[in-house]
Formats: C-alpha cells, sequence, structure tokens
C-alpha cells in the first residue's frame, strides 16, 4: 500500500512540475458559449464567427477603422445594375493545397442555400451565380439590393473539391452536402486550420503556414477555443495566467474583479444594440402613445450603470436611437436618449388605456441573466407613472415560440441584436419591416407603411451618403412611432491577460464594424 | 440454479422493463419541452422550407406512436440517431464524453468509500467524545452543501488561493493522449506514459473530490448510526464481555450488520452522483455526460435527450444490481429469503 502511495505521490510531483513547464510555442486560449459550429453554411452566432473567420475567408473583408469593404478572396469587384463581377485572386490555395477557382464561391453559395439555415436568408436577393471563367465568378440579384457587398462577409468559400470527396449519406446529387465532414473539419483558406474540434470542450486551431496573405510570426501559433467555461472558473484560470481572453458574457462584476486584478479590458462597439421591443399588436402597446410614455419613463443612465465595469468601461453606451453609434445612418451621438417622467405622464395621459388598467408582461430571456436586471429596473421605473409590470423568465426556446404569434408575444421582449454584416439594412429590415413580423427579432409586430418605405429605399439606393441619410430618417421615424425602447448600444467586453495584443479590439483606428471580425487571430500578437 | 444466477436473471428482467418504460417517457417528455427542435438546430434565421425538410427528415409531424416505431427500429440496430447540437451520431457523443463522466464518478464514488467508512467507523467506535462530535459536524458540512458549491469553494481554495491543484480539464494541453477507453487514468498508463497518468490523477482530484463530499458526509453519517445502534446488540455486549478487542468488535461484530443499509444507500449515491456531475463538470470544464446532457435538453436535441437519459438510467440500474448482488452476498439471507419466495 505504502509503495502505491510513493508511486502516486512521484506521480503527481512530476506531473505538477510538468505544468509548470511552458512549451516554446505560444498557445492563445480563449472561450465562448457552447457550441461553436465548424460548417460555414450553419455558423450563424458570436462563437461560430470568430471561427469562420479565422478558419474560412470571403470575397470581401471589411475595413478597418472605417465603413465600407476590401476586396479580399476578390481582387476586384465590378457592378452593373443588379450584376456583381468578382475577378479572384490567383494565388490563393485552401488548405488542402487545391487551388482557389469560381467553382468553389459557386458551389459554396448553393451549398449555403441549399441547407437553408445559418445566414442563408442574407442571400435571398440573389438570383443566380455563375462561374465566368476559373477566375470570375458573377452573382446577378434579383432586385437592387446595395447592402449586398456587405452581406459576403457571410458567404465563406469552402473546398468544393474537398467537400465532394467527403460527401455522407444523403439524398439527391449532392447527398448530405458535406454537413458530416464540415461538422467536425475545416475546408478553407483561412489562416488558421483546425486540429481538432470537440463540440463540447474545445476548438484547437493552429497557423496555417501556407495562407495566401501570410501569418505574422507573433500571431499565436496554437488557439485553443474552450465553450461553455463557467464564469467562475475563468475568473480563476485568467487570474491564473491559465486563460487569455474571456467571452463576452462574462457577468460586469466579474469583469471588474479581473479588471481590478490587472486584466486588460478588450471592446467592441457599433455593431449591436440593446432593444426593449413592444408588442404593438396588443393593448396596452397597441396604442403608440403609451409606447412613447414607457420610453420616456425608462432610466436610461441606470441602464448603463448597471452594466457599468468601472468609470472607464461599461457593456453600454447611450443610444441615439435603433442604429447604433457609429454604424452608417446612425443619428447624431450628441444627441443620446435620455429620461424624462413629465413627458412620460404626459403621454401616458393621451393614451386610450389608463395605467391602473395595465399590467405589463415584462419577460427576459433565461439564458440572459443580465436582462432581469433590466426587467427590474423597467419595473420600477413605469411604476414610477403608475403602471404596474410583472416580471416573467423565458426560455430562449419557448421565447422563439411564442413569438410566432402575436397573442402570445409578450407585452415587453428583450434582445440584443447585431448587424451580422456590419450594414444597417441586416440590422434593421429583419425587425421593423412588416413582412418581418412575428419572428424572433420582431415580436414588436410592426406594421408601419413610412417605416417599410424607408427600408426598402435604403436597399435600393446604392450612394453612401444617400443611404446614410434614409437610415436617419427611418432612425427619426422609428423614435416617433416607438415600437422598441432603444435602451442602450452594446459593447461587448472581454477580459483578456496581458500576454496578449489584440489591436482590433483595442484601438478604434483598427477596430471592424462586424461583430467578432476583431477575433482575427493573425491579427493578434502574443508577447512571450 | 444458484440462487444469485436467479436473482441477477430476476433483476435484469425488471431492469429491461425499467429501461423499456424509461423510453416511452423520456420519448414523451422531450417532446413536450417547449420550442420547435428543427428550429432550435438551424438556427433563428433558418428559412421556413429548411425548417419543414428537418422537421421531415425527424419525422416530427407524425403521430407519438410512429415516431417511437422509428426511434425502435432504429434502436435495435444500435442507432440513436443524429445529435442536432453536435450534428454528429448520438453513439459517437456518448462514447467520447461518458467516459469522462464514469471515470469522475468512479473515483468520486471510491473516495466516498475510502472516506466516508472509516469516518463512520471511527465516529461509532468513539461515540459521544471528541473525535465523533467533530466527524459529525465535517460530515454534516458535506450532507448540506450540494456538490456545485464544494466544487466553486474547492477550486477557489486549492486551485486559487492555493495553487495546488488545476483549475479546469481533465489533463494538461502539453499531453496528446490516443484515447482507447476513453478513461484518460487508462489510456495514459496504457500510452506507457506515467507523467501524462499523474497529471490526469492531479486534475481529477478536485472535481471527484467536490462531487464526492456529500457522499463521504452521508455515508459516514449512516455507518456511525447503524453501528451505534448495533452497539446496543447483545451480542455486542457478550463480545465485550468476553474481553474481545474494541478493534475486532468493531470490524466484525459491529460494521458488518450496519454495513447492509449503507450499502444500499451508497449505491444509490454512487448513481445519483451520475445526474449531480453536471454541476461540477460546468465549474471544472470536465467534458462529461452529464454536461452533454444538459445542453442537450436546453436545445431541445431529441435524439441526443433520449440517448443520454437511456444510457444514464441503464448505469443507474446496473449500479443498483451490483449493489443488490453484493448486499445478498453479504447477507445469504437475502438471497435465501428470495429462494424461499
Amino acid at each position: 500500500m505504502k509503495t502505491i502511495m510513493k508511486m502516486l505521490a512521484a506521480a503527481l510531483l512530476t506531473a505538477s512540475s510538468v505544468h509548470g513547464l511552458a512549451a516554446a510555442e505560444t498557445v492563445l486560449r480563449l472561450d465562448e458559449a457552447p457550441v461553436g459550429e465548424l460548417d460555414p453554411a450553419k455558423a450563424s452566432d458570436y462563437a461560430d464567427s470568430i471561427l469562420i473567420f479565422n478558419v474560412y475567408d470571403a470575397l470581401v473583408i471589411p475595413k478597418q477603422g472605417q465603413p465600407g469593404y476590401d476586396p479580399h478572396l476578390a481582387a476586384s469587384w465590378e457592378v452593373e445594375g443588379t450584376a456583381y463581377t468578382f475577378k479572384l485572386r490567383t494565388n490563393v490555395k485552401f488548405q488542402s493545397g487545391n487551388p482557389l477557382t469560381a467553382d468553389d464561391v459557386v458551389f459554396s453559395f448553393e451549398r449555403m442555400k441549399a441547407l437553408g439555415s445559418g445566414l442563408s436568408y442574407l442571400f435571398e436577393n440573389v438570383d443566380k451565380v455563375e462561374a465566368i471563367d476559373a477566375a470570375t465568378v458573377r452573382f446577378t440579384l434579383k432586385q437592387p439590393y446595395s447592402p449586398f457587398i456587405s452581406a459576403l462577409t457571410r458567404l465563406p468559400v469552402v473546398d468544393k473539391k474537398l467537400v465532394l470527396e467527403h460527401l455522407g449519406n444523403g439524398d439527391g446529387e449532392m447527398k448530405d452536402w458535406g454537413q458530416g465532414f464540415l461538422s467536425a473539419n475545416a475546408a478553407g483558406t483561412g489562416a488558421y486550420k483546425v486540429v481538432s474540434h470537440n463540440p463540447q470542450e474545445e476548438t484547437v486551431m493552429s497557423k496555417n503556414a501556407g495562407y495566401f496573405l501570410g501569418v505574422p510570426a507573433k500571431a499565436p501559433d496554437t488557439v485553443r477555443m474552450r465553450y461553455g467555461l463557467e464564469a467562475a472558473t475563468v475568473r480563476t484560470l485568467i487570474s491564473q495566467g491559465e486563460h487569455d481572453i474571456s467571452s463576452q458574457w462574462l457577468p460586469p462584476e466579474v469583469l471588474k474583479s479581473l479588471a481590478a486584478d490587472g486584466a486588460q479590458l478588450l471592446t467592441e462597439r457599433g455593431t449591436t444594440g440593446f432593444y426593449i421591443k413592444m408588442n404593438t399588436a396588443k393593448p396596452p402597446f397597441d396604442d403608440a402613445e403609451c409606447r412613447l410614455a414607457v420610453s420616456y419613463a425608462f432610466d436610461y443612465e441606470s441602464g448603463v450603470k448597471i452594466v457599468a465595469i468601472n468609470d472607464k468601461v461599461s457593456q453600454g453606451s447611450p443610444a441615439t436611437g435603433a442604429i447604433p453609434v457609429g454604424m452608417l445612418g446612425a443619428l447624431p451621438q450628441d444627441n443620446v436618449l435620455k429620461r424624462d417622467v413629465e413627458k412620460a405622464k404626459e403621454h401616458l395621459a393621451k393614451c386610450k388605456y389608463r395605467p391602473e388598467e395595465m399590467n405589463v408582461e415584462l419577460s427576459w430571456i433565461g439564458e440572459v441573466p443580465l436582462e432581469e436586471r433590466f426587467a427590474l429596473l423597467m419595473q420600477a421605473n413605469f411604476a414610477e407613472i403608475g403602471i404596474k409590470a410583472e416580471v416573467k423568465k423565458l426560455p430562449w426556446a419557448l421565447f422563439s415560440e411564442q413569438v410566432s404569434k402575436p397573442e402570445n408575444t409578450p407585452n415587453i421582449s428583450q434582445l440584443f441584436v447585431n448587424t451580422l454584416t456590419g450594414d444597417p439594412d441586416t440590422l434593421l429590415y429583419g425587425m421593423y419591416h412588416s413582412s418581418a413580423a412575428g419572428t424572433w427579432q420582431a415580436p414588436e409586430y410592426l406594421k408601419d407603411a413610412e417605416v417599410d418605405a424607408l427600408l426598402d429605399k435604403g436597399r435600393a439606393e446604392q450612394s453612401d451618403d444617400g443611404r446614410a441619410k434614409i437610415y436617419q430618417d427611418l432612425g427619426k421615424r422609428l423614435l416617433t412611432v416607438t415600437p422598441s425602447i432603444f435602451a442602450q448600444d452594446q459593447t461587448a467586453v472581454f477580459a483578456a491577460s496581458n500576454r496578449v495584443s489584440v489591436p482590433a479590439l483595442t484601438d478604434p483606428a483598427k477596430a471592424f464594424p462586424l461583430a467578432g471580425f476583431g477575433f482575427n487571430f493573425r491579427l493578434m500578437e502574443m508577447k512571450e | 440454479m444458484p440462487s444469485l444466477i436467479r436473482l441477477l436473471a430476476k433483476r435484469l428482467g425488471t431492469s429491461l422493463i425499467v429501461l423499456i418504460g424509461v423510453s416511452l417517457l423520456i420519448f414523451a417528455i422531450a417532446r413536450v419541452i417547449p420550442g420547435d427542435p428543427a428550429r432550435i438546430a438551424l438556427g433563428p434565421n433558418a428559412t421556413a422550407e429548411a425548417i419543414a425538410a428537418l422537421r421531415d427528415r425527424l419525422h416530427l409531424d407524425q403521430s407519438f406512436l410512429t415516431q417511437y416505431g422509428y426511434f425502435l427500429a432504429d434502436l435495435v440496430r444500435g442507432d440513436l440517431g443524429t445529435s442536432l447540437y453536435t450534428n454528429r451520431p448520438v453513439t459517437s457523443d456518448i462514447a467520447q464524453f461518458l467516459p469522462a463522466t464514469l471515470e469522475l464518478v468512479i473515483i468520486a464514488g471510491l473516495m466516498m468509500v475510502a472516506f466516508g467508512l472509516p469516518l463512520g467507523i471511527l465516529s461509532a467506535r468513539h461515540r459521544g467524545t471528541f473525535i465523533d462530535h467533530a466527524i459529525r459536524m465535517v460530515t454534516l458540512l458535506g450532507v448540506s452543501a450540494p456538490g456545485f458549491v464544494w466544487a466553486v469553494i474547492l477550486m477557489l481554495v486549492f486551485a486559487y488561493f492555493l495553487p495546488l491543484f488545476p483549475i479546469a480539464g481533465r489533463i494538461s494541453d502539453s499531453f496528446t493522449i490516443p484515447p482507447v477507453s476513453g478513461f484518460l487514468l487508462i489510456d495514459t498508463l496504457l500510452a506507457g506514459n506515467i507523467r501524462a497518468f499523474g497529471n490526469a490523477a492531479w486534475h481529477i482530484v478536485l472535481p471527484a473530490f467536490a462531487l464526492a463530499l456529500s457522499g463521504i458526509g452521508q455515508a459516514a453519517r449512516l455507518v456511525r448510526s447503524n453501528m451505534v445502534e448495533t452497539y446496543d446488540k447483545p451480542y455486542i455486549e457478550m463480545a465485550q464481555s468476553y474481553g474481545f478487542a474494541e478493534k475486532r468488535i468493531a470490524r466484525r461484530y459491529a460494521f458488518r450488520p450496519s454495513l447492509i443499509p449503507s450499502l444500499t444507500i451508497i449505491g444509490l449515491d454512487f448513481a445519483a452522483m451520475l445526474g449531480n456531475a453536471f454541476l461540477v463538470e460546468a465549474v471544472f470544464a470536465w467534458p462529461g455526460l452529464s454536461r452533454y446532457g444538459v445542453a442537450v435538453i436546453l436545445r431541445k436535441d431529441l435524439n441526443a435527450i433520449v440517448g443520454t437519459v437511456l444510457i444514464m438510467s441503464a448505469l443507474f440500474l446496473i449500479v443498483n444490481i451490483v449493489v443488490d448482488l453484493l448486499v445478498s452476498i453479504i447477507n445469504p439471507r437475502i438471497r435465501l429469503s428470495q429462494r424461499a419466495s
């Protein structure tokens, strides 16, 4: 027995000494919510985006530090009416070694449309895609759609030849479209290769030495992206130097304590808004006066303080309207929304429902505990003008089912919505166009002809200036009809160790106007 | 037929009936959880056509009994379907995640027996003394707080303030162990890598102890109370009057009879740890089946829910059968009474 104990102790000691030995290569460790979807046609959320932006490339990328898009896998593009013709770079190879061709772009589009999940809805306006020659691809749209270039940031190009070699069981010529293969393997051109992917534990990635733009030596050699870590675990791991970048889902208190311990705070702004959505299809919010009353009663300043981490950094900043400050068409920054109880009372007096008759159902999504704080804040704010409100927790699955019918949709729902492409159309069309009513983004059930017309106009207008004007007009109209309380512009805050430098998340001049794109590992620098 | 085999056959028969009942029940419960599994799987922006196609592929628009029929037909072929959460066959997921949970639970179970029984015996032998009071207080603490509370406390104390143990995972990143059994403690030995074995053992200490603490407390308190009751029996008094050594009396005459009820409860605790492991797995980022089970429930991943619950139920039943057999070995009257009945 003693011998066994001695052996065990020796093994444990050896193990602990091994733990202290750092490998020569640099390793970046970060975490995200479960689970990272590796299939580019299914990817949609933040964790998926980080994976896809590093493992795959698209025809275009957002410009750094300014609005607009640059060619990426494309060398250039031309627009003629509804036809967009892209010349591809000729020096790009997939991680498999296969050269990139126009056929790969066509296949990637067709695959995304065929699977119909993820962000495929962004390409509903595409009529056809053709390979003109090996290095030229043409997209023809059904109608003018100016956000199309921005949507292309979400069309990762997959290696057709590799996928066809790995088709799984399924009906038709394309069988499963390689879903089985691509859920665990990569077929991209990206700067990082997938070494292993365990959907519950982590995805390990390493540098792609053959990347067409090169990968700087200081970029992390290996990236370990972990999933579903608890806040307490992340807190301890970062403090002990065993983790580098947290997810944005840490509670403000944890971020605050990490910052106090010396962790740096990375931020991403201008891509996401926090919307308190009112169901305009049932009382009392079918009356715009009632909606205006609660929007004036809401304490915007306290809302920002609720999510403040310290004096300088908060997970939210004051909003000026539906479009986050910094995005095309946002209303001027000096016009932030403020609480005005007197105005709230004035509008309430004009509302056809009496406050004592109201019992507003204030829902919050169970998976986002932060929303409960806002629900309680609203309950207190509304009580001040005599409106009674009941706080109700809704799991996401139940919420997404309930919103399909206006009568089941809560009076108030809370949602963080991001642009996905960096364009205001992607943010607003799905929320406020009458055709979108009843989807998870549109529990307002807004039916407003002027809003619809402006949204359609924003799609047809080609010039940036013209579009900026349209979206500003739209922002003003939305403030008048008030389908939502534009509670705040969200700032994604990540705690990070000082071993890593992430210019895209610390320097506004190097930031990308696309959520998750700042996690381009190629542009990060490891300090040891 | 020997009585033990008859007992085993009987238990296996009833377990099979229970498993069929569980499968039917969980198949129904999984379908009444709010939310459309196809919509959840395809994402909030999926097209209506894609959702309809997936619903069709999953037979979700057909009657409950038809769906159950498809499930049974696949089950007979060893196919539990594909997980919509991981996009892999559920059997592959279970094969990957189950060993991590089993390893954790087995080590926690061993800790429960290794610490719980001696503490109970010690407490009973020294009943009414300071040792007894101290042990009772410590074990009460173990019982009164759930595993995840201990997980956080242990992590803070032994991984944060005193960085003696690792915080998360099953093994350090520097080791790459080819999976054979899925049990890292075994695979590291099979790979002949003693350092990796030590590292894996070092990683499992805190999560297993956090999971075991409640069981340790319960086992100790149960053994103590049963032994204290036994100490009042006339045959103990007789052994004492014969001048037998106190150790011998404790071990042979007081502990053994008190082991039977304790063993049953320990068995149940062991099985319950399979479910309770979830929060401990979450805190220590342990990639096990309990964590997977909760994740698939939240995503309404029907195939994975049914598969996970079935496996958990089967393990629960196996543990109970083992306990029944052990009890009947320790106390022949039980198996003899079975034969008589």
